[in-house]
């Protein structure tokens, strides 16, 4: 049976066979790769360019990113507070969902896209204390509208960063390359 | 970059695997089988509950059980003294090295005997290997119906089918003690924190700290006479030291 | 691609590719698209990431203990004992533990319902607003009774603040026979009030079935005492023996255990007190003198030996303390037991010396401490509601008709009750055959207080406050009633400050304020309020003549039945699905209820594990699987109280069996249920069910566990 099969993918046949089998599966892979790293569509095309561009500092929204493992996202009275005396506001159709969310008291629906994978336990406060920007890993965000990372957040890239940051401290390695320090 | 298979990376600073670094002492005078650790365990680390005919299996999630053995027959007959039982921690741990998947590590930062969900493919020999039976694989994805999802610790990675998982000596605690300390920047104070099931002990048996610092309670509790270790003569190293009565 | 695709959807939309994506990005981010909500407002005191603790009160028993509970974002993670309270100092047991999983057990009563006693949980909602006019009809309506459990005490103080005749029941209290307890230790001590044990001081303890490493009184407390009595802190390991037919958890503790016949103990207590009399030198005291030891170790049925041995542990310790409780009480002659066993306390000088006998402290608000109902003043109540005194009948946290025996007919008396009014959180036994279910919020989404009846050497005033925001459309059952009876309080919370108050002028306790909004803010940051004064008192009494009668039992079996609380599930544990899953202490049994049974009688029934019995009193019968326990009378059944709900949620309806269905009626001399005085015989019924047991987990390590392993 085993034998038949292996001849049959040694004739031209099963060859162009074997070709188009791996042809889907690439692509499929393309397809699914490209998925992760689209950027989600958000229930606000919310500009990150023009907040930064006004100034606002990125822990002014995102301030659990100084104490602990979550920055968070704004609740959207604070939106509101600045929001309120911006006279475009009720009429800007990109706002339309923020005044809709406070008028009604719900909550908007986040896409959230700087995210470790799975079954990483990810903290930002080591990260800031360690002297580390926001934008070293979120990049430009003055640049963007709707975020985007800048790379792909992967263990690879995690341990590059940490190698690089432990240099010759061989204790510092040890704890910054431990499954431990991630995952649990 | 610096060489990451580079073997003297253990370098003097750190703790060596034969002393550990975090360890618990247990006396058994005092332990009084009431079970608080072990619900107290489950509920810090999302444990997943099977049912009565998937324990009657045994395939509880138990991370800790509290063992107790007959001695004798009636009237002179004796129950041995309550042992908590959990993942020992083993400096030379037997399920280490049988994992083909790397999934079961040692930690040389913290001398703990690591599980990583993500690469555990389930091959189950780290339990076949564990000459304490601590270990509990997830044969089944295990419904905790809403709304009791609500109580999931944020800290704490929910396994699904077909990983094996164990007592983790509470790491998602010690990391946010260390956290805490390294942000306000002290060292961790003895006692400063301790793993779900020392924290709810009501007769104080469980004491936690590090076994790698002399001055520590937990280390000098477990240099008393009355302390053994189990099954020491396998060379495992175990860091959860237990206390005879007397 | 749509926003709301869960990981499971999108996984199967992405299939190969996302796997094959996996494996290329190194463990990429399979679950890539989940929505997250922000807050509309952030709550006060939260902030994002991190955890938010609430100090509040234990509500899974009585005793008070008091809790720190983690929450996160609004949910509530994980109870931890609060350091600060008196009564547990940071510890808790397992059904404290587990109390998340009745705040989010998938079974409460999620609205108020006009249940019209149907069987099974009506669907028939009804407003707040109809619900208070209810409740108000009701009150105005004259034959009003209020039936309640031990917990809270500001419920109660409300009620009988609004002159509502009020009772208040607590299996576990009738399991401690509570009643015989406190009207024995008045008698001997010539004090009302709870006894307090202090077993941390002592260095020989010798309880007669007080389980008070299980359920007993206050068992976080107790066994901090305990753990005192072992280090020993005065230099030398206490020691410690128990005499109850059947080696309890808290007997495996124990040095020595004395299987003393049931009934016995009081017995057991006079003929230890002579021995030790004589071998201390001491005049005999009367109430010692007339007894035989070797007939009362014949009578006892325990080897004179064993006997003596005890007896002279209790005469060479400097500080011996004997413990009266649990079964030891609960049989016709329980009271004078309890007065033998306080005899021998008397006798060594105990009262209200250091490892002795003292009165707990009172909680501030009473001015004398009151027990639960025993079960005499229970059946007086069935009889009251039989005879149609009773026109309204309020039901709160307690669940009479599964707890009561099944022999003194509540059901059926209930059925009679022209309204019943239950304020049940989950749809228990009783809140199914009420005419409306109005739930009270859980304990923890609850405000409260609680008085510290014993445990504590100090006055103290458990506090609780809601730690997260009420998951349903419940409604705490103070606000109700204060709301039903156009009270002048506000709420609930202006309620409790009005009975808290007189304690703002009390500036020796662990807080100080100048006035009542600060004691208030204080009172919910510590979790309570507690005197810095030590409050143990020491009793006047001395010795006083004491008679053991034998005891007598109802029906005609061959075996002594022994229903014991379950130290894990406690009365109301079952429906909380962890606490099934951890294994009983002794028998590891997880998830069922079991026969305890002796291996040589059962061998010589033909009994093995797992075969299915019938345990049949004059009262009723239960069937259950045996288990084949080492250390028990070969005289001796034993069944756990907790299973055989017929409601109360999924994890616990159907589930296992109740001995309160077995139990006859005869009641002892301060009026508690003598539970341990019925006799029954078992019936093969020829079935087998496996029972789940931990103990099979451990194989081939489990060599020594008995024969079948």
């Amino acid at each position: 049976m085993i034998k038949k099969l292996l001849s049959w993918l040694a004739s031209p046949l099963g060859k162009i066979g074997l070709l188009i089998l791996s042809l889907i599966v690439i692509s499929g892979a393309v397809w699914g790769i490209g998925q992760t790293q689209t950027v989600p569509e958000q229930p606000i095309d919310f500009p990150h360019s023009l907040h930064v561009g006004l100034g606002v500092q990125c822990l002014y929204c995102h301030p659990g990113s100084l104490k602990g493992p979550v920055s968070g996202l704004p609740t959207q009275t604070k939106c509101w507070g600045c929001h309120q005396q911006i006279a475009k506001t009720k009429t800007s159709a990109l706002l339309a969902p923020l005044v809709q969310a406070v008028e009604n008291n719900q909550p908007i629906q986040w896409v959230p896209v700087a995210m470790v994978p799975d079954f990483v336990r990810y903290n930002h406060r080591p990260h800031i204390a360690a002297g580390l920007n926001c934008e070293d890993c979120h990049g430009d965000v003055s640049k963007m509208t709707v975020y985007e990372n800048p790379q792909v957040l992967n263990m690879g890239w995690c341990l590059n960063c940490h190698v690089e940051q432990a240099g010759e401290d061989e204790e510092k390695l040890i704890r910054l390359t431990d499954c431990g320090t991630c995952h649990y | 970059m610096a060489n990451l298979d580079k073997e003297s990376a253990v370098s003097v600073n750190l703790t060596n695997p034969e002393e550990g670094k975090w360890g618990m002492v247990i006396d058994r005078d005092l332990c009084t089988g009431c079970q608080a650790c072990v619900a107290a365990c489950a509920m810090e680390n999302n444990l997943a509950f099977v049912g009565e005919e998937l324990s009657g299996n045994g395939r509880s999630m138990h991370w800790i059980r509290i063992e107790r053995f007959w001695e004798g027959e009636y009237p002179e007959v004796k129950a041995t003294p309550f042992e908590p039982t959990m993942c020992q921690q083993c400096g030379y741990a037997p399920c280490e090295p049988v994992c083909p998947a790397y999934a079961t590590v040692h930690s040389q930062d913290q001398q703990l005997n690591l599980q990583v969900y993500n690469r555990c493919v389930g091959t189950r020999y780290c339990g076949n290997n564990c000459p304490y039976q601590v270990r509990s694989f997830n044969w089944f994805d295990y419904e905790r119906p809403e709304p009791l999802n609500n109580q999931f610790n944020p800290d704490v990675t929910v396994r699904r089918r077909g990983v094996m998982e164990k007592c983790t000596f509470c790491i998602q605690r010690i990391k946010r003690a260390e956290d805490t300390a390294r942000a306000e920047g002290r060292e961790v104070a003895d006692g400063e924190f301790a793993p779900a099931c020392a924290q709810a002990c009501p007769a104080n048996a469980i004491v936690f700290g590090r076994v790698d610092k002399p001055e520590t309670v937990v280390s000098q509790l477990a240099k008393q006479a009355r302390g053994v270790k189990r099954l020491e003569e396998l060379g495992t190293f175990p860091h959860v030291t237990y206390l005879k009565a007397g | 691609m749509s926003k709301q695709i869960s990981r499971r959807d999108f996984l199967k939309l992405a299939g190969l590719g996302a796997a094959t994506t996996a494996v290329l990005t190194g463990c990429g981010p399979a679950s890539r698209v989940v929505v997250r909500e922000q807050y509309i407002r952030m709550p006060e005191y939260t902030f994002n990431g991190q955890s938010t603790y609430f100090a509040t009160t234990c509500r899974e028993c009585p005793a008070g203990c008091g809790l720190v509970v983690r929450t996160y974002q609004g949910r509530a993670i994980k109870t931890e004992g609060n350091p600060l309270n008196p009564v547990n100092l940071g510890k808790t047991c397992a059904r404290g533990q587990a109390t998340l999983q009745g705040l989010y057990n998938p079974d409460r009563v999620t609205d108020p319902l006009n249940q019209g006693r149907g069987g099974a949980l009506s669907a028939n909602k009804v407003t707040w607003e109809e619900a208070t006019g209810v409740v108000a009809d009701a009150l105005n309506g004259g034959g009003a009774a209020f039936l309640m459990g031990m917990a809270p005490d500001h419920l109660y103080d409300l009620a009988a603040d609004l002159g509502l005749e009020t009772i208040r029941y607590s299996a576990l209290g009738a399991f401690e026979a509570r009643a015989t307890l406190t009207q024995a230790a008045e008698t001997m001590l010539g004090q009302k009030g709870m006894p307090f044990f202090d077993m941390g001081n002592a260095d020989f303890v010798l309880s007669f079935g007080a389980n008070f490493l299980e359920t007993w009184v206050s068992p976080v407390a107790y066994t901090r005492g305990y753990a005192g009595l072992r280090k020993g802190d005065r230099g030398r390991r206490g020691l410690f023996a128990q005499v109850e037919p059947r080696l309890s958890q808290t007997a495996a503790k124990a040095d020595e255990w004395l299987p003393a016949r049931p009934g016995t103990e009081g017995l057991v207590a006079l003929a230890i007190g002579r021995i030790a009399a004589e071998a201390r030198g001491l005049a005999v005291p009367p109430a010692f003198a007339g007894v035989d030891v070797a007939a009362a170790a014949a009578e006892a049925d325990v080897p004179l030996e064993a006997l003596e041995r005890v007896a002279s542990y209790f005469a060479a310790a400097d500080r011996p303390l004997a413990i009266p409780g649990g079964a030891a009480l609960a049989h016709s002659n329980g009271a004078q037991n309890a007065e033998a066993i306080f005899a021998l306390n008397a006798l060594v000088g105990n009262f209200g010396r250091p490892g002795g006998v003292f009165i707990s402290p009172l909680a501030p608000g009473v001015d004398e401490y009151h027990r639960p109902a025993n079960m005499q003043e229970m059946a007086d109540f069935v009889a009251r509601m039989n005879s149609g005194a009773i026109k309204t009948l309020f039901i709160h946290g307690v669940n009479p008709v599964f707890e009561l025996p099944k022999a003194l007919g509540f059901a059926e008396a209930l059925v009679k009750v022209p309204q019943v009014i239950s304020f049940a959180t989950f749809p228990d036994e009783t809140a199914l055959m009420a005419d409306y279910i109005f739930p009270d919020h859980h304990g923890l989404e609850s405000w409260g207080y609680q008085r510290i009846v014993t445990g504590a050497t100090r006055s103290a005033l458990g506090g609780a406050q809601p730690v997260v925001v009420p998951f349903y459309n419940t409604m705490s059952t103070v606000d109700l009633l204060l709301a039903a009876s156009q009270s002048s309080f506000a709420d609930e919370v202006a309620f409790i400050q009005s009975k808290v108050e007189p304690l703002v002028a009390d500036k020796n306790a662990n807080f100080n304020a100048a006035e009542i909004n600060a004691f208030f803010a204080y009172f919910q940051q510590f979790g309570g309020w507690w005197s810095n004064a030590e409050g143990l008192a020491a009793p006047s009494g001395g010795a006083k003549a004491v008679a053991v009668e034998a005891a007598e039992f109802e029906g005609e079996g061959e075996f002594y039945l022994l229903p014991y609380m379950s130290p894990v599930l406690g009365e109301a544990g079952a429906n909380k699905p962890w606490l099934q899953e951890v294994p009983d202490p002794m028998t590891t049994v997880m998830w069922n209820s079991w026969v305890e049974i002796n291996p040589d009688t059962a061998h010589e029934l033909g009994l093995e594990n797992d075969d299915v019995v019938r345990v049949v009193s004059e009262f009723g019968a239960v069937e259950a699987p045996v288990y084949r326990y080492p250390a028990i009378r070969p005289d001796t059944l034993a069944l756990a109280f907790g299973q055989g709900h017929t409601a109360y949620g999924r994890y616990a309806a159907g589930r296992g069996v109740n001995p309160a269905d077995v139990l006859g009626l005869s009641y002892n001399e301060a009026g508690d249920l003598a539970f341990a005085a019925t006799r029954v015989r078992i019936e093969k019924t020829g079935e087998k069910r496996v029972l789940s047991r931990l103990e099979s987990k451990l194989g081939v390590y489990g060599e020594g566990l008995g024969e079948e392993h």
